[in-house]
C-alpha cells in the first residue's frame, strides 16, 4: 500500500506526440489515417479529442500505446511519455509491462469489452499476475477502493459477471482495470457512448474527480462534443487524420477559428440558443478513400473555402496558447503582416 | 390521428429458481398523435418509450389499453383487418446500417414496396422508378447516384435519409422515428432532424420522435409535445419547448441536468438536479417509481403513487407530489 | 418539389450509370463472381478441379466402349505409359474405370446436395421465420430425421432397392441429410429476422413470400451454397463408403467397389500390387473434395456485394 501512497505523490506526466503518422493499407495503396500531428497533453490536464467517423481520433489513441494493429501501421513520428520515453520504440515486453503499468486504457465500448466467462474479480487477478504483481491483495484492496469511489460495492461487483452488471457499470469497472495498476497516463476511448444521459453525467463527474485525485493526465477521446466540454480543459479538433484546432476548451468552444469547428458547434442540437441558426455541416465526413491528396481536407465542406486551400494543405498555427490550421482562420493575419513589410 | 388509452404492456421474464418474473413495461400511457404534429417520448432506456413506439407502429402487442387509428379502435378489428391501419403508422430504425437489406439495391429496396402501394391504388406499374426518384429528392439525395448502390456504399446519414424515404413509400400518417439520429455522425443529426421536421410541413405527417436526449427533440419542430417516461409511466407531458424551459418533475430536471454544459458558449444552471442513486434493474414498485433516486422524495412518495394532472396556473401535466421550478439548463454566456 | 433540405448526397452524381434493371444486375452479379474467383490462384484451381470432374462426368463414358476391354496377361499391372494406374483384376484399365465411374459418384452427390439443400433451407426458413407452432411441428420432424440411424436403415433398404440409378440413391441420401441443414438455417432465420430490414419488410406490409424469397434467402446464400458444396464432398463419402462395405451390387466402374475390390479382393493393404488399383480412387475423391473446400472460400464474397465489389 505504501508503495501505492508513493506512486500517488509523482507529478502526472506529460504527453507529447510529435508529427505522428499512421498509414493503413488499402487495395489503393496506403493511405495515412493520421497525418503529422502534433499535440501536447500538458501534465495533470484532461485533454479531449472529438471528431467524426473517419477523423482518425481512436487511431491516434492506439498510437499513444503503440497498438495500431495491422493493416495499420505507425509510419513516422514519436510520441514521447514522461518517464516513459518515446513508446513507438518500444517492443515486446517493454511495451507489454508500460500498457496497463504507465498507460491505462479504457477501451470503446468498455461496456462489451469484458469476458463474460470469468468474473470481474478473476479478470483483475489475470492482470495483476500478467504483470507480475506481487502483493495480489493489494491490488485487490486498491481495486475496492476504487470501485467505492466510484460509487459501487467492490465486493460485490469483483464476484459478478459481466452480464450482471448495467452499462454504466461496466464503464467503471473498466475505468478501475485501467487506474488499478497505477496508470498515470489514462486514454478514454469513446467512454459514455451508448450509455443513457443521467448515467453518461455520472461518468463523466467520476472521470473528472478520480482524475484530479489521482494526478492523471487524461485523453478523452470522443465524437460527442457535450462530453468532452463537460470534463475536458484542452479540446483538440480532428478531421480528416489531422488536428485542425487545439486549445482550452471555453476558447475553443466560445470562440472557434477553424471552419470545421464552428459548423460541428453549429451542428449540436442544444437545449437553448436560436434553432434557427443551428444547421448540419453540408457533405459528410470523409473516409480513407475520399481524403483529398492535396490541400486542406476539409475543404469540400467548407464555407470559407479558398483557390489557396486546393492545392496547399494548410500548416498549424500556434498562437496565444491555441492551434489551428486553416488558410481563412489566418488570412486577416498575413493581410496585417503583408502591410508591415511594404 | 392516432391515440392511444391505457396502455399497458408486461414483459414475463424467464427468472431462474423463482419462475417468471413479470417487469411492468408500460403503466397506463395515454397518449395522442395529430396529422402532422410533433410527439417527442423522451426516457433513459428501461423507460419504455421504444416498446411503446413498437406498440404505436403495429410491431408489438399490449396487454391492456386500447389504440384508436382515424376513429377506429384497433381492438374491434382481427389481426388481419388491423394490418392497413397499422400500415399508415412507419418505424424509422435507430440503427440505419441493419435497417436496409445488404444485399439488395436502393432501387430494389424502394422498388418493392412501391410496386404493392401501385397494387393498392391502382397506380400503372410504370409510375413506381418515378416515385422512387422522387421520394428521394424529397429527402434531400440524388436519385441517380443513389438508386443503383448497394447500401455499403453510402454514409450512416445517407442511409437513414434512403431508410426515410422507404417508409414514405406507403404514404404514412405518422413516422416513429426511433433514436433515429444516435448513430449519425454529428455534423449531420441536425440534417436529419431538419428532414423530419421539412416532412411535417410539407406532407403534414405527424412524427413521433422517441429519445434519451432532449435537446434533439426541440428540432423536429418548436410545435411539439413532449412526454417524459420513466419505469412505463408518463411523469411530464406538455409543450416541448415549456417542459425545457420549466420542467416541474424532479426526474425531467434530472435528465435536463445531465445534459452536458458547453462551457465557453454556455454556463450550467442554477439548481442542477442529480439523483441520489444509479438506476438499478428490477426495482420494487409501491410509491412513487422514482422516488427513492429523488432527492425531494418524502415518506408520502414512498408510500402513495402521484397521477399525472395539471394544476392551475401551470402549463403541462406532471406526477409528482412536489413539484417545483428550478432552472437546471444551461444558460448561453452571452444572455 | 425537390426542395433539398441538406443535400448531403447531392455532391456528385458521379460514377455507375443508373443500371438498375434486372439484366444490369445480373451481368454485375456474374462479373463479380468472376473477380471474386481471380483474386485467388487457389479459387481458380477449385474452379478447374471441378470443371474437369464435371467434364469426366458428362463425357466420361463416351470416351471408352460400353465394356471395358479386360486383359488377361496384364491382372494387377503395375502403372505403364499405357496403363497410368495399372490395371485391376481382370486387367482392365483402373484410369478408365475412375473416369467412367464419375458420373455415378457425381450424380449421387448433386442430386443429394440438391435435395438436402432444398428440404432442409424450405423447412428451417418456414419454422424460423413463422415460429410457434409451425416452428414446433417441423423442428420434430427434424429431430426424427437427425436420429434416424443412417447407415443401418441403408442395410435395410438395399435389400429390397437397387440403387441402379444415381438418382435413386441421391434421393435415399438426401432424405437422409436435411437435419442439419435445416436446424442450422432456422437459427439463421431467427437471427435475421430480428434485424431491421426484416421488421421494415413486416411493418411495410411486404407480403411473406416476398420477405422469406427476397429479403431473408439472398442474406443466406452463401451459408446455403457453402452447405451445398460440403453436401456434394458429404455425399460422395457416404456413398463410396456405402459401396466400399458391400452393401450395394456389385459393378465394377465404381469408385466405392474398386477400393472394396481393391482393399478385400486384391489385398493392397498387404501386396504393393494392387495399391495403384487402391490409391486411384482415393486420390480422385481427395482431389475432387480439394477442388470443392477451395471453391467455398470464395462463396462469402460472392455473394456479399460489399466484398464482392471490392
Amino acid at each position: 500500500m505504501t508503495a501505492n501512497t508513493a506512486a500517488r505523490d509523482i507529478e502526472a506526466p506529460g504527453v507529447r506526440i510529435r508529427d505522428l503518422t499512421v498509414v493503413y493499407k488499402t487495395p489503393a495503396g496506403e493511405l495515412p489515417a493520421v497525418r503529422g500531428v502534433d499535440l501536447a497533453l500538458a501534465p495533470g490536464t484532461i485533454t479531449g479529442v472529438v471528431g467524426e467517423s473517419g477523423s482518425g481520433k481512436s487511431t491516434l489513441a492506439l498510437s499513444l500505446l503503440n497498438a495500431v494493429q495491422p493493416p495499420g501501421r505507425i509510419a513516422a513520428g514519436s510520441v514521447e511519455i514522461d518517464g516513459l520515453g518515446d513508446v513507438l520504440t518500444l517492443r515486446g515486453e517493454d511495451l507489454r509491462r508500460a500498457r496497463g503499468r504507465q498507460v491505462g486504457y479504457v477501451f470503446q465500448a468498455a461496456q462489451n469489452s469484458l469476458n463474460p466467462l470469468k468474473t470481474i474479480g478473476k479478470q483483475l487477478l489475470d492482470l495483476g499476475r500478467s504483470h507480475e504483481v506481487e502483493d495480489l491483495r493489494g491490488l485487490v484492496r486498491e481495486a475496492k477502493d476504487l470501485l467505492a469511489r466510484m460509487g459501487m460495492d467492490g465486493a460485490r461487483v469483483l464476484d459478478s459477471y459481466q452480464h450482471e452488471l448495467s452499462g454504466g457499470m461496466r464503464q467503471r469497472v473498466g475505468i478501475m482495470l485501467a487506474l488499478v495498476l497505477n496508470a498515470k497516463v489514462v486514454v478514454l476511448d469513446e467512454p459514455t457512448t451508448a450509455l443513457d444521459m443521467i448515467t453518461q453525467a455520472t461518468i463523466l463527474r467520476i472521470i473528472r474527480e478520480v482524475h484530479e485525485e489521482r494526478a492523471l493526465t487524461t485523453l478523452v477521446i470522443t465524437h460527442d462534443v457535450g462530453a468532452v466540454a463537460e470534463v475536458a480543459d484542452s479540446l483538440a479538433v480532428m478531421y480528416g487524420g489531422r488536428v485542425v484546432e487545439h486549445g482550452p476548451v471555453t476558447e475553443v468552444l466560445g470562440e472557434a477559428r477553424h471552419p470545421y469547428t464552428q459548423g460541428l458547434i453549429r451542428a449540436i442540437p442544444r437545449l437553448t440558443g436560436d434553432l434557427s441558426l443551428a444547421r448540419a455541416l453540408p457533405g459528410r465526413p470523409p473516409t480513407l478513400g475520399t481524403l483529398p491528396a492535396q490541400g486542406c481536407v476539409f475543404r469540400e465542406r467548407c464555407e470559407r473555402r479558398m483557390e489557396v486551400c486546393e492545392t496547399d494543405e494548410p500548416v498549424a498555427v500556434n498562437r496565444d496558447g491555441r492551434t489551428v490550421a486553416c488558410h481563412a482562420a489566418d488570412r486577416h493575419l498575413t493581410l496585417i503582416k503583408r502591410k508591415e513589410f511594404v | 390521428m392516432i391515440t392511444g388509452t391505457g396502455i399497458t404492456k408486461v414483459f414475463k421474464q424467464r427468472g431462474g429458481v423463482l419462475g417468471a418474473r413479470e417487469v411492468p413495461a408500460l403503466r397506463g400511457v395515454d397518449f395522442a398523435i395529430a396529422k402532422g404534429g410533433a410527439v417527442s417520448f423522451i426516457g433513459e432506456s428501461g423507460s419504455g418509450k421504444t416498446t411503446l413506439g413498437r406498440i404505436i407502429a403495429g410491431l408489438e402487442s399490449h396487454d391492456a389499453g386500447e389504440i384508436v387509428i382515424d376513429d377506429v379502435p384497433m381492438s374491434s378489428l382481427s389481426h388481419r383487418r388491423r394490418q392497413p391501419y397499422f400500415r399508415r403508422v412507419q418505424l424509422i430504425h435507430q440503427d440505419p446500417y441493419s435497417a436496409l437489406n445488404p444485399t439488395r439495391t436502393i432501387h430494389q429496396t424502394l422498388e418493392a414496396p412501391l410496386k404493392l402501394r401501385a397494387k393498392q391504388t391502382g397506380r400503372p406499374r410504370s409510375w413506381v422508378d418515378g416515385r422512387a426518384a422522387e421520394l428521394l429528392a424529397m429527402v434531400g439525395i440524388d436519385p441517380g447516384y443513389v438508386l443503383p448502390r448497394y447500401p455499403h456504399q453510402l454514409s450512416g446519414g445517407m442511409r437513414q435519409r434512403v431508410v426515410i424515404a422507404r417508409a414514405l413509400t406507403m404514404d404514412p400518417e405518422v413516422l416513429v422515428a426511433d433514436e433515429a439520429v444516435s448513430m449519425i455522425d454529428v455534423s449531420l443529426r441536425l440534417g436529419i432532424l431538419a428532414l423530419l421536421k421539412d416532412l411535417r410541413e410539407r406532407l403534414n405527417v405527424g412524427v413521433l420522435f422517441i429519445t434519451h436526449d432532449i435537446a434533439t427533440a426541440r428540432y423536429i419542430g418548436d410545435d411539439g409535445e413532449l412526454y417524459v417516461l420513466y419505469r412505463g409511466q408518463v411523469v411530464e407531458r406538455g409543450a416541448t419547448e415549456k417542459i425545457i424551459a420549466d420542467p416541474v418533475h424532479p426526474y425531467t430536471q434530472s435528465l435536463l441536468s445531465a445534459i452536458p454544459v458547453l462551457h465557453g458558449l454556455e454556463r450550467p444552471g442554477a439548481e442542477r438536479v442529480v439523483p441520489r442513486e444509479m438506476q438499478r434493474e428490477g426495482e420494487p414498485d409501491g410509491g412513487c417509481l422514482f422516488a427513492r433516486r429523488c432527492p425531494f422524495s418524502t415518506e408520502r412518495c414512498a408510500n402513495e403513487m402521484p397521477v399525472l394532472a395539471r394544476e392551475e396556473d401551470v402549463e403541462q401535466e406532471y406526477a409528482c407530489f412536489h413539484p417545483r421550478r428550478r432552472s437546471v439548463i444551461p444558460v448561453g454566456v452571452g444572455e | 418539389m425537390t426542395v433539398i433540405v441538406n443535400p448531403e448526397g447531392a455532391i456528385s452524381p458521379d460514377a455507375l450509370p443508373a443500371g438498375t434493371t434486372r439484366a444490369t444486375l445480373r451481368r454485375n452479379f456474374w462479373r463479380g463472381v468472376w473477380r471474386v474467383l481471380r483474386r485467388k490462384p487457389s479459387r481458380m484451381a477449385g474452379v478447374v478441379i471441378v470443371a474437369l470432374f464435371a467434364l469426366m462426368g458428362v463425357a466420361g463414358p463416351l470416351l471408352y466402349p460400353a465394356q471395358l476391354p479386360r486383359d488377361d496377361n496384364a491382372l494387377y499391372a503395375p502403372p505403364s505409359l499405357a496403363h497410368p494406374f495399372g490395371t485391376d483384376f481382370e486387367g482392365t484399365d483402373v484410369l478408365a474405370l475412375v473416369v467412367t465411374g464419375a458420373r455415378y459418384v457425381l450424380l449421387t452427390g448433386l442430386a443429394t446436395a440438391v435435395i438436402t439443400v432444398a428440404l432442409g433451407t424450405l423447412i428451417g426458413l418456414v419454422a424460423g421465420f413463422h415460429r410457434g407452432r409451425w416452428d414446433t411441428l417441423l423442428m420434430r420432424l427434424t429431430d426424427m430425421n437427425l436420429a434416424i440411424p443412417g447407415l443401418p436403415l441403408l442395410l435395410v433398404l438395399s435389400t429390397v432397392w437397387k440403387f441402379e440409378s444415381p438418382l435413386e440413391m441421391g434421393l435415399v441420401l438426401g432424405v437422409l441429410g436435411w437435419g442439419g441443414i435445416a436446424r442450422a438455417v432456422r437459427s439463421q432465420t431467427l437471427s435475421l429476422r430480428e434485424r431491421g430490414f426484416i421488421e421494415a419488410a413486416r411493418g411495410l406490409g411486404l407480403p411473406t413470400r416476398h420477405i422469406i424469397g427476397r429479403e431473408l434467402l439472398p442474406s443466406m446464400a452463401p451459408y446455403i451454397a457453402m452447405n451445398m458444396l460440403i453436401a456434394v464432398t458429404g455425399a460422395v463419402y457416404a456413398q463410396v463408403g456405402l459401396f466400399f462395405l458391400g452393401v450395394l451390387p456389385f459393378e465394377s466402374n465404381n469408385w466405392g467397389v474398386m477400393l472394396n475390390l481393391a482393399v478385400f479382393n486384391g489385398g493392397a493393404l498387404t501386396t504393393p500390387a494392387a495399391l495403384p488399383y487402391l490409391l486411384a480412387p482415393l486420390i480422385a475423391i481427395l482431389v475432387l473434395t480439394l477442388g470443392i473446400v477451395l471453391i467455398v472460400d470464395a462463396m462469402d464474397e460472392i455473394f456479399n456485394p460489399r466484398l464482392r465489389e471490392e
